[in-house]
């Protein structure tokens, strides 16, 4: 088993208030890893901690082996990520975001086969701003598989989506899985986490309460599925 | 180098899709050159020994820079910190300088758009002509715009948010472009207000482009050069120390 990601005790404190707490796990080649817990529990903070966009108070991550802070140009020529509620410049149009993303690789892969595979590619000369929900996070995520990566980060890419938009990025999603990509994402639906995710690890106020499959996870709690389970390990009333 | 221009290119066109850089950066200033033909061209601008269309010639060139450094530069980075399109270059193999250099670069071509525009209409449209050393023209020219930038850039570093940068360019586009002389001619200005103008860096960058234009003994220029080569070291300087990227 490889391990690709390796997150080693991170902290990280914003004002004195802990927001990532001694937080360590490891995510392995061609898995899909859920990060889960309420809004605010330290999802995306932990996800830019990884990615060198914010350094840890103590502890480490390595991606690839590598240490982000240092070696930020190797990892992500091979890495892609998609950052929470991220938006596009103003009349961009979804060619030019294309263009432009893949221009920043020293191999990337033609941006039109991604458009075609995710459905894209009627909207090539479209703005982005005229995209739907579900087409604009599809993609996001055609923009993170530009560099042709090894590991892709999504950061609560369903959020807001309708039920129909959401199932469609699932699916472009597992036929990335089938590919052997590894896929990082954090989410707070548990449906999407019971649909896609190999392993899951649950957090709160930055603290790891538990990880495992799924279905490990709903076995260690009193109840049958995971939504339940969820809400009992974060010490929630289960109505 | 090619992939930096391929950034360059997609931002080029998306700065000439949204007009407002080509409103107020070109067409105004020339449309302003024509109005001041028209109405006073040949008259003498305070009897300084040089006519109301010299003095807007060298005045009006510098609006494009006005609208460049001080609103398109800010405005665009404080979107796109915003919009986290700067913290999403961390997460590529390519520096954030890159997005930063290819905006800087549009603006500094909407300037030299700005520029061109100006003297084609000045000198074919109205027959207007140099009397001073064009290349000391374009070096006083090229020296206002990199001053002015850095002090854009500056801008941009200091205001957090789209609101405080808004409110910040319109405080700092509006007198400039009034009060420097390079809308409203400098010599109409009563003496009082004249030494308030005086201040303003851009009225520095426009004195010396019109010494420079109209080919006068330049008392002071070693003296404006000076002012404008340090307001750019000071706030270049300032706005690295101070930049955030989110």
């Amino acid at each position: 088993m490889i391990t690709c990601i390796k997150v080693e005790s991170i902290t990280k404190q914003f004002n004195g208030r802990k927001v990532v707490d001694n937080l360590s796990f490891e995510v392995r080649k061609q898995e899909v890893f859920g990060l889960l817990g309420h809004n605010g529990a330290g999802k995306s903070t932990t996800i830019e901690t990884i990615l060198g966009l914010k350094k840890a108070d103590s502890g480490k991550a390595t991606i690839l082996g590598m240490n982000p802070l240092k070696q930020r140009k190797q990892i992500f020529e091979k890495v892609g990520v998609q950052l929470q509620a991220s938006h596009y410049q103003n009349n961009i149009r979804v060619e030019e975001i294309c263009q432009e993303i893949t221009a920043l690789y020293k191999a990337p892969v033609d941006y039109h086969q991604l458009l075609k595979k995710f459905k894209l590619e009627q909207f090539e000369k479209m703005p982005v701003s005229k995209l739907s929900g579900g087409e604009r996070q599809k993609l996001s995520v055609v923009l993170a598989l530009i560099p042709a990566p090894e590991i892709v980060f999504l950061d609560e890419l369903t959020t807001g989506l309708d039920t129909a938009a959401r199932r469609e990025v699932w699916k472009t999603l597992k036929d990335l899985k089938k590919e052997g990509t590894t896929i990082f994402l954090t989410t707070h639906y548990m449906e999407e986490a019971e649909s896609l995710c190999d392993r899951i690890c649950l957090i709160k106020e930055g603290k790891k309460i538990i990880e495992g499959t799924v279905q490990e996870i709903i076995e260690q709690s009193p109840y049958e599925n995971l939504e339940e389970a969820y809400l009992w390990f974060m010490g929630e009333e289960i109505i | 180098m090619k992939r930096f221009f391929k950034l360059y290119w997609i931002e080029q066109k998306l700065g000439f899709r949204c007009c407002d850089g080509i409103i107020f950066g070109v067409a105004m200033p020339v449309g302003i050159l024509v109005l001041i033909a028209i109405i006073a061209g040949e008259k003498m601008a305070g009897g300084m020994g040089y006519t109301y269309l010299e003095s807007a010639f060298a005045s009006l060139i510098a609006v494009g820079i006005c609208a460049c450094a001080f609103m398109g530069l800010p405005l665009t980075i404080a979107d796109y910190r915003d919009k986290k399109i700067l913290k999403h270059f961390f997460v590529t193999p390519c520096s954030p300088t890159w997005i930063l250099g290819a905006v800087l670069v549009c603006n500094s071509v909407t300037a030299i758009l700005s520029a061109i525009s100006v003297t084609a209409v000045a000198v074919i449209g109205l027959g207007y002509q140099m009397k001073g050393s064009v290349l000391v023209f374009i070096g006083t020219w090229l020296l206002t715009l990199i001053s002015m930038l850095s002090i854009g850039m500056m801008l941009a570093s200091l205001c957090q948010t789209i609101k405080s940068t808004n409110a910040v360019t319109s405080a700092v586009y509006f007198p400039m472009l009034f009060l420097s002389g390079a809308t409203i001619p400098y010599e109409l200005f009563p003496t009082g207000l004249q030494k308030v103008a005086s201040v303003l860096p851009l009225t520095q960058g426009i004195k010396l482009m019109k010494e420079a234009s109209m080919g006068i003994q330049m008392d002071s220029l070693m003296g404006r050069v000076i002012l404008l080569l340090s307001i750019t070291v000071i706030c270049s300087v300032i706005s690295i120390k101070t930049f955030k990227w989110e």
